[in-house]
């Protein structure tokens, strides 16, 4: 083996456990975080939405269509870096929580209103003719079926987060690419660390997508009528 | 008793119910014919308030309910009438995700509160009466269209309503599965229920009524025991109408 490739292998195998804890110590809960506070978010938003109050409706809407029509990258800067001038100072790890939180919320919520929508109305009136409020019928008979009809567009959000999450390198994260970052600037081999960085999202969203199959078994129990 | 008194029912400037008077006993079976778009499934559907009615009144029951064109009906209201009545639909309506054991069991669950264990058993009961207590842990798209009406049955009956609305329950059905819906439905009418029912199963409107009302642009034509209303018809319109299904149905 020449002493090139022998170094290559070196700094592949030396840098791999330090890009996998930076992927598990922050791109990881990062992720989990913010789509868990992003999904909380998203369904709020479809059900503002839908509601018959109009302002809500129309503050639901405003959010959306700030969030979907900025860069997501210009988002952060502002929590991170522009908030400051008002006073609000936010901790890098947190403010990168509250930006993609706010976009899975904005993005998500059209998955979940498309797919409220989707359910038949013939659903909400058998619950009504039971007696039901609509909050029942809601939580009872929509929503799960909403679920099972939202698995495969949410899980694609999920997946883009992880990746998304490299953004919150700008504000200094030190997440997975972050760390790739600060190793290229040490061993100078973009090609080979860069590369070993996106073998470690793709184990990420591989598992991820063994976890979606699983979910969408789970709702294949039924199929809708 | 159910007392409906000047009910209407208006869509924007179209009027689909211009008035309906109605009185049915407790026990007794009504069944409502009429063209299609005569209003039959709004008079059905405002008995149940899916459809608010434009005025009126109804009472079912211990509930009564006054429509006024002007003011939206309290909610509380619409609930204690709504829950008066039991509803079968057309396309059945199941609830996909849940089992048929499920599907009987949630007006107990949610609505009326019942206890998990009084609620199954009362379930697995109602199941037995549409001859389905084999099949309560299948899913709706396992079930033929036959059986999934019958569980709409046992849904419908699981809130111990004091009336049955059929809304053409077997309109949907292949003919071959007609029947074992119309059996149960007849196996009601003979213990007593009170029920409404809109059909076109003319034969059968004859043998489970105890009145038949012929409804048309939203009025009734005439109303009657079944066999002077199919034998005998007082007005033209009836005579019409049956002469047309007669044809269709030959």
């Amino acid at each position: 083996m020449s002493d090139q490739s022998e170094r290559l292998l070196h700094i592949f195998t030396d840098s791999f456990l330090p890009l996998l804890r930076a992927g598990i110590a922050f791109t990881v809960p990062l992720t989990l975080i913010s789509f868990a506070l992003g999904l909380a978010l998203a369904l709020l938003t479809a059900l503002a939405r839908l509601s018959e109050f109009r302002p809500l409706a129309w503050v639901a809407g405003f959010y959306v269509w700030i969030i979907r029509g900025t860069p997501l990258l210009l988002q952060l800067f502002i929590i991170f870096y522009g908030l400051p001038s008002l006073g609000i100072l936010i901790d890098a790890f947190p403010a990168a929580v509250i930006g993609f939180t706010l976009s899975v919320g904005a993005y998500g919520s059209e998955i979940i209103r498309a797919a409220i929508v989707s359910i038949p109305k013939g659903q909400w009136e058998a619950a009504y003719a039971l007696g039901e409020t609509r909050l029942q019928a809601l939580r009872r008979i929509i929503l799960p079926q909403a679920a099972r009809v939202s698995v495969p567009p949410l899980s694609n959000s999920f997946i883009s987060l992880v990746k998304d999450t490299s953004l919150a390198a700008t504000v200094t994260v030190t997440e997975l690419f972050q760390k790739g970052q600060q190793i290229t600037a040490a061993v100078y081999e973009p090609l080979l660390v860069y590369s070993e960085v996106g073998l470690i999202y793709l184990i990420f969203c591989t598992v991820l997508a063994a976890l979606q199959r699983q979910l969408e078994r789970y709702f294949d129990r039924y199929s809708s009528v | 008793m159910i007392e409906v008194r000047g009910l209407t029912k208006a869509f924007g400037e179209t009027s689909v119910l211009r008035g309906i008077d109605l009185t049915l006993e407790k026990g007794s079976v009504l069944v409502v014919i009429g063209p299609s778009g005569s209003g039959k499934s709004t008079l059905l559907r405002c008995l149940n308030v899916l459809e608010v009615p434009t005025s009126g009144t109804v009472a079912i029951g211990k509930a009564r309910l006054e429509f006024r064109p002007d003011a939206k009906p309290r909610l509380a209201d619409v609930l204690a009438l709504r829950r008066q009545s039991g509803m079968v639909f057309q396309a059945y309506h199941l609830f996909p995700h849940f089992t048929a054991l499920q599907n009987v069991m949630e007006g107990q669950l949610t609505v009326r509160r019942t206890p998990k264990r009084e609620a199954r058993a009362k379930a697995m009961q109602l199941l037995a009466k549409v001859g389905l207590a084999d099949r309560a842990d299948a899913y709706p798209h396992q079930l033929s269209g036959g059986q999934q009406q019958r569980v709409g049955i046992a849904r419908a009956m699981s809130i111990d309503p004091e009336l049955l609305l059929f809304d053409e329950p077997t309109s949907a059905l292949d003919p071959e599965l007609v029947r074992e819906v119309l059996k149960v439905i007849r196996e009601l009418a003979e213990e007593g229920r009170t029920m409404m029912i809109v059909t076109h199963e003319m034969k059968f409107a004859r043998e489970v009524a105890d009145r038949v009302m012929l409804l048309d642009g939203g009025a009734v034509v005439e109303e009657g025991p079944p066999e002077q209303l199919f034998e005998r018809p007082r007005e033209a319109r009836t005579r019409q109408f049956l002469s047309l299904i007669m044809e269709r149905s030959f």
